[in-house]
């Protein structure tokens, strides 16, 4: 009856992880119960565990609750994104860029189409300029949104109703954006030289209603959160990430600042009219899963102090160069260019290598979730597989960047 | 004929006590899931039958219609078994509870150790359970589901024993007829209440207990290879549990099914007033389970152990010893009863969070700043 079902063989993963046990044994590391048996168990968390948010498969080594050893395994979303770019126009290639990093996509769309723009010597308008600085904060404080909500949600069903909460004011931005744009999260907004569409009428209103509304909410859920002992209990001082490991790793994003590095793309490489804006960088002591909580609060409320500013400062004028579309085929000289732009989660870069030609040479991302992921066997080992399961949510991963 | 109606008495108990837990669970799973839609700021589900009423019973046709699937590794008899030992617990545990005046099955001279061994098979089963799947996430999580429970069984056992001592009797009608008028053991025992409340969240995996089958580590713990109707029966049981758990509280704590013109309506000889105070008794509590389980972060495997055994065993046995102090030599024992322990209680609920907190601040104070 059972005949189709038989146990699989163990993958390479799975197997570098059992191998990686007998070298432990052979060195002596055993567990320690006296020399008895070598008693830990290889388990895979993923690629369909309810913890990993999306695909990612963590193939952990556990010795009781104690996770000893962590493999990540990627590729599972992977739909070659930088192979497409050399088939495709640098127009045709906009929404594609959409795809990777699905939570900040305007932000995704921002770093190519500004590589592209310093490729080919373009200027952007002004009034564009903050426009993309407004909905790319605004699409900020919605990936911080899904970033909070679903780590609570990882420490308990309290998370559960706190992902709704924060859902529902993630909502507010996207029907912002929806105006705007059309879309609700493959903008396909930004244009070579400025955007896609004005602000249509209201919309500096109804932004500024949101403004108004949501720092009540932030204080909201961090009343419900940071006063919740057990919460803290959960949090504090668990996952450190130390500032060696942040310049060894090259971890950027919240996940660096919350380590006391000090370190935004806005501010330290600046683009856009982001010198012209005035805000600060929020940096926290101890690197620990709280200090990343707290970094992406603190972070939303600094995104709706740009987003103030920016509404105020509107300038009047073209939000594309020329008279009515942005140009469809651009042909840069050859060359390559690097970018990098402060994405939500970190320095999402765009390397374009141009032979001259209608279609890239060459492209490749920087994404920042790559980075910190090749910390975790590092952060998870030797913790209990609950802080695991924390850490990896405070971590904060989209495998649609990581694998592309 | 007395042997005829006795057998027919025990046929309508045992169907009385599936029905309780099956109209139970089904009506806890709506009612849970439409209060966490309203913690929430949303709705929940509303389109099956009115206020999405029909719900419940959709979803267990659902479960019904699924694939029978057993793995390949598991060990046939006891993954067969385990599903349907699971509600030996939740049914057999009515056959002492009295619903109402005149509706009891059995009245044991010993019912409140029949109450704390029979709660035990739960544990058994979703420890067989999670042992036969051969899954190594149901392994841990009835491992996790067996240390959880037996810890938190003394506690529970603990405080059982006080209300015995109150009473002077473990029949359980005797501690209901002992709580006539008004004199509600929760009333004298606040603390006592409230150790058994805590424990029995435990005994009930429910959050923030709910290590046994913490979804974002274990993906469902000791559930994690059965499907279907079998899955469905561990569900059940746990949803039942709540209506079960709150029953057993408000009979021991509560006053059972005393209230308000509790004998004004007898028909059959049963008094159906005194039945609805329990269910009503019975539902503010569980309106409690749920509203606790969506405000408290998931504990930890060490942290729930320490509660258990360096908090509340302690404390059980520390109020165990000054119960029968106080019962023994005051002379008006119940008011210095009702005074001690709420003051206690007090001390309990308005410290305990302040002293953690406290803690918490100066390990942070003494946690390092991340250096180069």
């Amino acid at each position: 009856m059972y005949d189709h079902f038989e146990t699989p063989e163990p993958d390479e993963a799975v197997k570098l992880a059992l191998r990686r046990i007998d070298e432990a044994t052979a060195r002596g590391e055993g567990s320690d119960l006296g020399g008895l048996e070598f008693n830990e168990v290889v388990v895979n968390m993923g690629p369909q565990h309810p913890s990993t948010h999306g695909v990612l498969r963590l193939v952990v080594t556990l010795d009781g609750e104690l996770v000893k050893d962590v493999i990540p395994v990627i590729g599972y979303l992977h739909r070659c994104k930088e192979k497409l770019a050399e088939r495709r126009t640098y127009f045709q290639y906009i929404p594609i860029v959409d795809r990777t990093e699905y939570l900040a996509s305007i932000n995704c769309e921002w770093a190519y189409v500004m590589a592209v723009e310093k490729l080919a010597g373009m200027q952007v308008t002004r009034r564009a300029e903050f426009i993309r600085v407004i909905t790319g904060e605004l699409m900020r404080i919605a990936s911080h949104l899904v970033a909070v909500g679903t780590f609570t949600a990882d420490l308990s069903p309290l998370g559960t109703a706190m992902v709704f909460y924060m859902f529902r004011d993630r909502e507010i931005i996207l029907d912002l954006m929806e105006e705007l744009t059309g879309a609700r999260m493959m903008f396909n907004y930004y244009r070579f030289g400025g955007v896609r569409y004005d602000l249509p009428d209201g919309w500096v209103e109804r932004c500024r209603d949101f403004l108004k509304m949501f720092p009540k909410q932030i204080k909201e859920y961090e009343a419900l959160v940071d006063t919740n002992a057990v919460f803290l209990q959960r949090t504090q001082g668990k996952g450190v990430i130390t500032q060696q490991d942040v310049v060894d790793y090259g971890i950027t994003g919240p996940n660096a600042r919350a380590s006391g590095i000090d370190l935004d793309l806005r501010r330290h490489r600046p683009y856009s009219v982001y010198p012209e804006l005035d805000f600060d960088i929020i940096t926290a002591q101890h690197g620990d899963i709280f200090d990343r909580y707290r970094c992406r609060m603190d972070e939303m409320r600094e995104s709706l102090k740009i987003v103030e500013q920016c509404l105020d400062m509107l300038p009047n004028g073209p939000v594309q160069l020329g008279s009515l579309r942005a140009p469809y085929v651009i042909t840069p000289p050859p060359g390559s260019v690097y970018v990098g732009q402060e994405n939500p989660r970190g320095e999402y870069g765009t390397y374009i290598e141009s032979d001259g030609s209608r279609y890239p040479y060459r492209l490749k991302f920087r994404d920042p979730c790559f980075c910190n992921l090749q910390l975790f066997p590092k952060l998870l080992s030797g913790n209990k597989i609950a802080d695991a399961v924390a850490i990896s949510g405070s971590i904060d991963l989209v495998l649609g960047g990581i694998d592309r | 004929m007395d042997i005829l109606l006795g057998i027919l008495r025990a046929i309508l108990f045992v169907v009385v006590a599936y029905a309780v837990v099956f109209v139970a669970a089904l009506v806890n799973i709506l009612y849970e899931r439409r209060f966490m839609a309203f913690i929430g700021d949303r709705l929940g589900p509303n389109r099956t039958g009115p206020q999405g009423a029909l719900q419940s019973i959709a979803d267990a046709f659902k479960m019904m219609g699924k694939e029978d699937f057993r793995p390949l590794l598991a060990d046939p008899v006891l993954f067969t078994l385990a599903p349907v030992m699971v509600m030996i617990g939740a049914v057999s545990i009515q056959l002492v509870l009295p619903y109402t005046q005149g509706f009891l099955a059995i009245d044991l001279n010993i019912g409140v150790i029949f109450l704390v061994a029979i709660t035990s098979f739960t544990t058994l089963s979703i420890l067989m359970g999670g042992w036969a799947s051969r899954n190594k996430y149901s392994l841990v999580g009835g491992l996790r589901a067996a240390a959880q429970m037996i810890s938190y069984e003394i506690p529970m056992l603990l405080s059982l024993l006080i209300v015995a001592m109150i009473v002077g009797s473990m029949r359980v009608s005797d501690i209901v007829a002992f709580q006539a008028h008004y004199e509600w053991i929760g009333f004298y025992a606040p603390f006592t209440f409230l150790i058994f409340y805590i424990s029995s969240i435990a005994e009930l995996n429910r959050g923030p207990f709910d290590l046994p089958e913490g979804e974002s580590e274990l993906v469902a713990g000791y559930a994690t290879e059965y499907s279907g109707m079998r899955f469905g029966m561990f569900y059940l049981n746990e949803y039942a549990g709540l209506t079960i758990m709150s029953m057993v509280i408000v009979t021991l704590f509560f006053g059972g099914w005393m209230g308000p013109w509790a004998d004004a309506i007898t028909w059959l000889g049963v008094s159906w007033i005194g039945l609805f105070w329990f269910l009503v008794k019975t539902y503010i509590l569980v309106t409690a389970l749920i509203w606790i389980r969506f405000s408290i972060p998931r504990l930890q495997v060490d942290q729930l152990m320490a509660f258990a055994w360096k908090i509340l065993i302690p404390l059980g046995l520390v109020n165990i010893l000054a119960t029968a102090a106080i019962i023994l030599w005051v002379p008006s024992w119940k008011w210095g009863l009702a005074v001690f322990s709420w003051v206690v209680f007090f001390a309990f609920v308005g410290l305990f969070d302040p002293i953690l907190k406290w803690r918490l601040r100066k390990q942070r104070e003494r946690q390092p700043v991340v250096s180069a």
